[in-house]
């Protein structure tokens, strides 16, 4: 059976009324599109299927071209992201160090791989390319925060850290 | 015209050419892979590269690259194979080779071309793709394994059919051809995403080890469906359709189908036809003998004219020389009780234009729509009755900037297409906004009146058609009235399209006297470039009406041969190639008459509700069993072909119509088309002129390309009737289908299988009701069970349910009216 089975139709309840007020503050503007689909991603963290149905009704464009530009920008997420996102470096400086190692400890210790989110919505993972601190490698970033020189009790920490926050 | 050498050859052609049309047209093969002569220039792939001395330097690509005077191209060198394989290699690292079990195989151009640059091995190494195949929709195999990221199916399915399925997502190596949420195709299943993929990723599933493209024998012939006529050419083995074949080369629709065309064949194969001739004995249907089952006929005609008469009713897919034989064969029975659906619906249609144009025609050729200007669209269920004149419309937006204007009381696939104004009206009132266009012209000085008759008189009929007093009854907005009145008059080509058919019987001829109305004043019939469209439902709706198949002075039409049979006052009843029961407005009635009448004799090609009714059954060819011609919504006389023989002893109408007629003792002789066509010219003068065995591919356009009115006399003024109600029903055509013979058909079922109520998304929210719930409408004292179907193109309060399905039973509701209130529930 194909993959198309599986994802077919999953109908997300959700108020529209955010994004249409998206849409009214730029449906008369042209290439509205991506300004529309960053302001839904504003305020609803992400992009919800619904919002994209909407947005191709009222701008009158394929819903299938919204769905190649939000795959091709790495900005959009169709899925609810947590409120931590934790970039996990995978770039060759930090793969020599032990990135992969990393990964998996966070891995055990949220029970989320890369592009994945806590059921809490709490934390998303995701696995990046170099992010400019080869310097400190493995490094991880935790919204706006570096932590770099991790080790396995170092990540932990970070970990903890952020579950005791709200 | 520009000159230039391509390969060493002295060439002249027109200087919108590309190099690469400059040589296939001088017959310089340079291959090619993204390109299609119905697509813009794209230039993705490179293997159409070209040397041009003029550029030297670079490669070239031939497809997208305009010639210019004194060009020097060479298409074939060392470097060019080289890069060519180089392009073929790179397709072929993540492209799964699989060609033994791949349909395309032997027609793939991928295979070709990496057979005719003998890329033998490859340099490069990489992962193969291991994507999933969509076995979701019934139609169309995508296997994205296959796919040369050639972009012609997201092409197609935007700039030919307006619907947008497809889109490149993801980047890099992840990148490919994907639908919205990457899943299963869900569209209108027209598949010409199919005929245009390169290769193997995108084909028909009926088709799948069905045939090896080379063993497939061709036959072209004209769609047996609907009024546009488009040329399907059978793939044909061991004497049974297995395909319909991508053919762009010949025929008005330029290879574009809709699903009934390219997926609605299956019903000629199917296992329900009618083999053998039936007759009723002791209150069953049992097989008899030709012989028996004709002379049955015969006695029972002979009876009944003899008593209170005898009917003929016949449907618009039969062939123009079946309907002449079959006008002849009326008058050996001795009846003038002849009519055919028409006189049940667009009879009204054809009588509207008639008085105001002098014509029973579309005044223009479909070719002239791409170069429109402005469009007025009757109706969005025009695209639903004919997808591919749809298909044309869409491109004279896109090429041709054309401005769509919709007259509609919902909306539909016209109103998305780029920049359409959709003028939304309640329920049945497209008459009115129709008079309220022709109102402001004629206000606002913008009409043409010269040579006009019947000026004055309008002006004052229209009075109370003033922009203000059309919004107040319709709902659409005065200044939208206004601005699309002032597109129309100022086109210089303008087009105006009406599509009728059964489940459009209400004020069919007041709406053809305001469409004719505004077409006069906006100049339209007969100026070079502009027409006035009629589009009949029935692939040879335009040849019944040409010919004539209409009761004669003495006789009954439709209606009056129905009510009459009703109350027994006639005795026989010869129904051909039509299911009235199904498709004719109130069922009840039909039936009625269907059981009243002492003899009914139905020829059709399955035992339809209204042959089990019947006292003898006769079965008839399919139109891929019948040589003939057509003739389509725009005039065009084509010829039809036959592919397959007929199952069993089931016969052409044609050949029936003879016997009849020899057992009556009349005196056709069934010679063959060629010389029926030649007979019919007699009757039917605009024929005359034509010679059968003369119609070349693209067939014969009786009157010329622009059909000159007889006459230019403006036709009285109507106001459709105001339903009130809560909820209030429309019926009409589903795109999938056409008449009752698509619900035979496979490929339309498989997406369309049953009729269903259409409701906006306001009107379900309120009611609690979901897409796919069971619900029931109430209306004219019938209560129907029909699925839901959320869609935001309905207004609220509007609803609307297809005709075309036996079990439905929508025409019990329908009895002929523009809209029924009802009540709807879960
Ligand atoms: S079948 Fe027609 S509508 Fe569907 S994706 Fe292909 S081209 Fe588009
Ligand atoms: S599916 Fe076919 S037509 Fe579409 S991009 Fe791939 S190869 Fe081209
Ligand atoms: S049904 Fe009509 S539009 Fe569709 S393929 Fe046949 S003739 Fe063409
Ligand atoms: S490789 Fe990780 S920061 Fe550069
Ligand atoms: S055919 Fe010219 S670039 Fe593809």
């Amino acid at each position: 059976m194909s993959e198309a089975v599986e994802t077919q139709v999953q109908e997300e309840e959700i108020d529209l009324t955010g994004a249409n007020e998206v849409i009214d503050k730029y449906i008369d503007m042209p290439g509205s599109l991506m300004p529309v689909l960053q302001g839904i991603q504003e305020f609803y963290g992400y992009i919800p299927e619904p919002t994209v149905h909407l947005t191709a009704e009222r701008l009158n464009i394929y819903t299938s071209q919204i769905y190649g530009v939000l795959t091709f920008y790495s900005q959009f997420h169709m899925k609810p992201r947590g409120k931590y996102i934790i970039r996990v470096c995978m770039g060759t400086a930090c793969h020599v160090k032990g990135a992969v190692r990393i990964g998996d400890t966070i891995e055990n210790r949220l029970g989320i791989g890369h592009a994945e989110t806590t059921e809490d919505l709490k934390f998303t993972v995701e696995h990046v390319a170099c992010i400019g601190a080869c310097g400190m490698a493995p490094v991880i970033m935790v919204n706006e925060g570096t932590y770099g020189s991790l080790t396995v009790q170092k990540t932990d920490e970070v970990i903890d850290k952020y579950k005791n926050m709200d | 015209m520009v000159n230039l050498t391509i390969d060493g050859k002295q060439i002249t052609v027109p200087k919108t050419a590309t190099i690469y049309e400059a040589a296939k047209d001088n017959g310089i093969h340079i291959p090619v892979l993204c390109y299609a002569k119905k697509l813009l220039p794209y230039g993705a792939c490179r293997i159409c590269l070209v040397e041009v001395e003029q550029m030297k330097g670079r490669l070239i690509p031939s497809c997208t690259t305009p010639v210019t005077e004194g060009m020097v191209v060479t298409t074939t060198s060392e470097e060019i194979v080289k890069v060519r394989k180089t392009v073929l290699e790179f397709l072929l690292v993540n492209h799964v080779v699989e060609c033994p079990v791949c349909d395309k195989a032997g027609e793939c151009d991928l295979q070709d071309l990496t057979y005719e640059y003998e890329v033998v091995t490859n340099r490069f190494k990489g992962e193969k793709f291991d994507l999933p195949t969509d076995e979701v929709n019934p139609l169309i195999e995508r296997n994205m394994n296959r796919c040369v990221l050639c972009g012609k199916c997201v092409r197609v399915c935007d700039e030919v059919v307006g619907y947008g399925s497809y889109s490149f997502i993801n980047r890099g190596f992840e990148t490919k051809i994907a639908t919205a949420f990457d899943r299963g195709l869900n569209c209108e299943f027209c598949g010409q995403c199919v005929s245009m993929c390169p290769v193997g990723a995108l084909l028909p599933r009926p088709f799948k080890f069905k045939a090896r493209p080379w063993q497939l024998k061709e036959v072209d012939t004209v769609c047996g469906y609907c009024g546009n006529g488009c040329t399907v050419t059978l793939g044909l083995l061991d004497k049974k359709i297995e395909t319909i074949r991508f053919n762009d080369k010949i025929g008005v629709n330029d290879g574009n189908l809709c699903v009934r065309g390219r997926f609605g064949y299956s019903y000629v194969n199917s296992e329900d036809r009618l083999t053998k001739p039936l007759v009723r004995k002791n209150d069953q249907l049992v097989e008899v003998e030709w012989d028996e089952a004709l002379q049955a006929v015969a006695d029972g005609f002979v009876k009944a004219q003899e008593g209170k008469g005898v009917g003929v009713l016949s449907g618009a897919r039969l062939t123009n020389e079946e309907l002449f034989l079959l006008k002849n064969l009326a008058k050996t029975i001795g009846t003038g009780s002849l009519d055919h659906s028409g006189g049940e619906c667009y009879k009204g249609v054809t009588e509207g234009l008639f008085e105001t144009l002098g014509v029973k025609a579309s005044t223009a050729t479909f070719p002239q729509i791409e170069n429109s200007d402005v469009v007025l669209a009757i109706r969005n269920d025009f695209y639903d009755t004919h997808p591919v004149v749809g298909m044309v419309i869409n491109q004279a937006i896109r090429r041709n900037n054309a401005q769509l204007l919709v007259v509609a009381d919902k909306r539909g696939k016209l109103s998305k297409l780029p920049r359409a104004k959709t003028l939304l009206s309640g329920p049945g009132l497209e008459l009115d906004v129709l008079n309220g266009l022709s109102q402001i012209m004629l206000e606002e000085g913008l009409a043409k009146t010269d040579g006009v008759e019947g000026v004055k008189p309008l002006k004052q009929a229209l009075a109370d058609f003033t922009p203000d007093k059309v919004a107040a009854r319709t709902g659409v907005d005065a200044d939208a009235l206004r601005d699309a009145a002032r597109q129309l008059a100022g086109a210089e080509r303008a087009a105006i399209m009406l599509a009728y058919g059964l489940p459009y019987t209400a004020l069919s001829k007041e709406l053809a006297v305001a469409a004719a109305n505004l077409a006069l004043l906006a100049g339209i019939p007969g100026r070079e470039g502009s027409g006035i469209y009629l589009c009949g439902e029935k692939a040879n709706s335009q040849g019944a009406i040409d010919l004539g198949i209409l009761p004669a002075a003495d006789g009954l039409g439709a209606q009056a041969m129905l009510d009459a049979a009703a109350s027994g006052k006639l005795d026989a009843l010869y129904v051909v190639g039509e299911d009235p029961v199904v498709s004719y407005p109130d069922r009840d009635r039909i039936e009625k008459a269907l059981d009243q009448v002492p003899f009914l004799v139905v020829q059709d090609i399955f035992l339809s509700s209204t042959a089990a009714k019947a006292d003898v059954v006769l079965p008839a060819a399919s139109f891929a069993e019948k040589e003939g011609t057509f003739t389509n919504a725009e005039r065009r006389i084509q010829r039809v072909r036959a592919g397959v023989p007929s199952p069993g002893e089931a016969k052409t109408d044609g050949a029936i119509f003879s016997m009849l007629d020899a057992k009556l003792g009349g005196s056709l002789a069934f010679t063959g088309p060629a010389a029926i066509f030649a007979e019919i010219g007699k009757d039917t003068p605009a024929y005359a002129e034509i010679n059968f065995n003369e119609i070349g591919p693209q067939g014969v356009v009786w009157g010329g390309e622009t059909l000159q009115p007889a006459a230019r006399k403006l036709g009285e003024v109507t106001a459709a009737p105001l339903v009130e109600g809560e909820y209030r029903l429309v019926t009409g055509s589903a795109l999938h289908h056409s008449g009752t013979t698509s619900t035979h058909a496979k490929g339309p079922l498989a997406v369309v299988p049953e009729a269903f109520v259409e409701l906006s998304r306001d009107d379900a929210a309120t009611l609690g009701i979901k897409e796919g719930d069971l619900v029931k409408v109430k209306g004219n004292g019938v209560e129907l069970k029909l699925k839901a179907k959320v869609d935001i193109r309905m207004p609220n309060g509007v609803l609307f349910a297809p005709y075309h399905f036996k079990e439905s039973g929508v025409n019990r509701m329908y009895k002929g009216e523009t809209v029924i209130p009802v009540t709807i529930s879960k």
